[in-house]
């Protein structure tokens, strides 16, 4: 946990990454923004400069919470990716895997029931205003609240055992799932409220406010802060949880802290992004090829290299495709499940069913 | 420093009509390697997760110099007793380092990381089993015999008065497990608890001060190895097929032998 100047120089070089493609990224659109203009609009945000002319203002804000938003929603998505494989002892788990994804999508889907007719405003174009705080409040209870049940049926008998979290947790997803789409059902005759749905499972980062990146950024600092509680206690679980034991960890507590600090980060991320899958289980593997291997240096290196691959994905489709760029959500899914494939095949001699 | 390692009237229970452990009582004293042998599935391992302290028993104690294991932390219990398991994954992107590091998990402070102090044990505990050469080496490319070794080191880090080792010697050549039996004995000397776990009744007989042997859950004879290697006590446990004799210095041994063979010779 100590700092050596070799952590301080990677601090440094993710930090001014992580400007430079900030910068960049807000510099994408249909109006072009000089960089000095995007630093006082970033200024007068927060009360510290003078605000520019009122849509150019509008227009650095809008682009800046996106920013920040995206850069939360990717360390997030990659921090709890990175807990829940240590805590499976498997690189091939995701937050997906205890209810996350799920538990958010219907949570969404009861907010835009109750909000009805204006559900498709809310979630497609404009996002400010209590209402619109109704889905991403009820999605990250719905997440929180389906993680939680996984995690008290899985240890039902006052240990979790992990292997009882996966099928729980497959079998809570599968009710999540069938609920999920009796909803989509009945609302089929709806327009409004089946669009409003099916648009929130795309997953956005358009139009975030102040509020969301608040939400985000505040359950990213708290699972950061459970880290040193769980590296390298993660690290001597790879060689089983009676070996850890033995060795002086308290396993049950590892797995307490690290399962509620992924479905905190996890949750925050999806509340506020929707569906964006592909990030928490991609990160740790790339961070893992950089030769960060032990979870001591993977959490930690996970958190700066989920924001950027976030920032920078999405960068790179709204350069390429321009004004036809896909919602984040989906172009995730496009190049995750070969991604997924990749892993395995690469793996091979690792599963032992191949 | 610590004398004693006491069970007493130890009883465990898998699912399913067999006992695991059946009113076992066992005493480990300082400065002696004691070997525990029994057949497959006579409950060796859960004696000794029992007598580390990772198993609960069903009933009866556990106590190290008269304080029962459970009144301890994990990190406090992992100070005193040291377990070398039987089995672990491959561990492909562990360091040995990093791996003979994880013995000191109860000593290194949460904040600030290892000291000079856990070096200098990697260190000496390195070299104490042979093993420097592996230093630097993933986990996964270790020979077997290389494995065993620092899988032994990480215990010996651990720095416990205790130790407890299941089945060391599983997957060795006869040179290595040798080795691995010296390495136990010359640890007990230096005045540790040492109990293993060990199907090598020859090897158990010639390093250790005493023996056990435990059968379907009960622990049926106990005393210097004189008196375990001897068909009186081996043959009800394991069976006609073992065939006894001594080596010249007068050592027992004992090795399994075919009672169809002998009828044909």
């Amino acid at each position: 946990m100590k700092l050596d100047a070799k952590d301080l120089r990677a601090a440094a070089l993710y930090a001014l990454a992580l400007a430079g493609l900030a910068l960049a990224s807000t510099n994408v659109g249909s109006s072009a923004l000089k960089a000095s203009e995007l630093l006082q609009g970033l200024g007068a945000m927060f009360g510290l400069a003078e605000p520019l002319e009122r849509n150019v203002q509008a227009i650095a804000e809008l682009r800046l919470w996106r920013a920040i938003c995206t850069i939360g929603v990717g360390a997030a998505l990659a921090l709890s990716g990175g807990l829940i494989q240590g805590m499976f002892r498997n690189a091939l788990a995701s937050p997906s895997l205890i209810g996350v994804t799920g538990g958010a999508s219907l949570g969404a889907a009861f907010a835009i029931l109750i909000v009805g007719g204006y559900a498709p405003r809310l979630v497609l174009e404009n996002a400010a205003g209590f209402d619109a705080v109704l889905i991403p409040l009820f999605s990250f209870l719905g997440a929180l609240g389906t993680t939680a049940l996984v995690a008290m049926i899985a240890s039902a008998r006052g240990r979790t055992s992990v292997t009882t979290l996966l099928l729980v947790g497959i079998a809570v997803n599968m009710c999540v799932a069938g609920v999920f789409a009796a909803i989509q059902f009945l609302s089929l005759e709806d327009w409004e409220v089946s669009k409003a749905i099916l648009a929130w499972t795309f997953g956005t980062l358009d139009d975030r406010k102040g509020l969301h990146c608040v939400t985000v950024l505040t359950a990213l600092a708290l699972s950061v802060a459970a880290i040193p509680f769980v590296a390298r206690e993660l690290d001597l679980l790879k060689a089983g949880e009676a070996d850890a034991q033995a060795l002086g960890v308290d396993v049950a507590r590892t797995k307490r802290i690290a399962l509620v600090a992924a479905a905190l980060s996890a949750s925050a991320a999806v509340a506020v992004a929707g569906q964006i899958g592909f990030v928490g289980l991609v990160v740790p593997h790339l961070v893992r090829l950089c030769g960060a291997g032990s979870y001591r240096k993977l959490l930690w290196h996970v958190v700066p290299a989920g924001a950027l691959f976030l920032l920078g994905a999405d960068l790179l489709q709204r350069l390429l495709l321009g004004e036809g760029a896909l919602q984040p959500g989906v172009m995730m899914s496009l190049v995750g499940g070969p991604f997924f494939l990749f892993l395995l095949v690469r793996n091979r001699r690792e599963v032992s069913t191949w | 420093m610590v004398n004693q390692l006491v069970a007493r009237d130890l009883s465990f229970e898998y699912p399913g009509p067999q006992r695991a452990l059946d009113g076992v009582s066992l005493e480990l004293a300082r400065g002696e390697l004691v070997s525990l042998v029994g057949p497959n599935g006579s409950g060796k391992s859960t004696l000794l997760r029992c007598l580390a302290g990772l198993a609960e028993p069903l009933a009866g104690t556990v106590e190290l110099d008269g304080t029962p294991l459970s009144a301890w932390k994990p990190r406090e219990r992992a100070l005193r007793i040291a377990v070398v398991p039987q089995f672990l994954p491959s561990l492909y992107d562990v360091t040995v380092e990093d791996f003979v590091l994880g013995g000191r998990y109860a000593r290194i402070d949460r904040w600030s990381g290892p000291r000079a102090e856990d070096r200098a044990a990697l260190d000496k505990a390195l070299v104490a089993c042979d093993a420097l050469e592996c230093v630097g080496r993933a986990m996964s490319e270790l020979s077997g015999g290389q494995r065993q070794r620092v899988v032994v080191a990480r215990a010996v880090a651990q720095e416990a008065p205790v130790l407890l080792v299941d089945e060391p010697t599983t997957s060795l050549d006869p040179d290595h497990q040798v080795a691995v039996f010296e390495l136990l004995a010359r640890l007990a000397c230096d005045g540790r608890i040492v109990l293993v776990v060990t199907h090598e009744l020859n090897l158990a007989a010639q390093f250790s001060a005493s023996m056990a042997v435990l059968s379907q859950g009960k622990l049926v004879a106990r005393g210097p190895v004189d008196a375990i290697m001897r068909p009186e006590v081996l043959v009800p446990v394991y069976g006609e097929r073992l065939h006894f004799g001594r080596l010249d210095d007068g050592r027992p041994f004992v090795v399994p032998r075919s009672t169809l063979l002998r009828r044909r010779s």
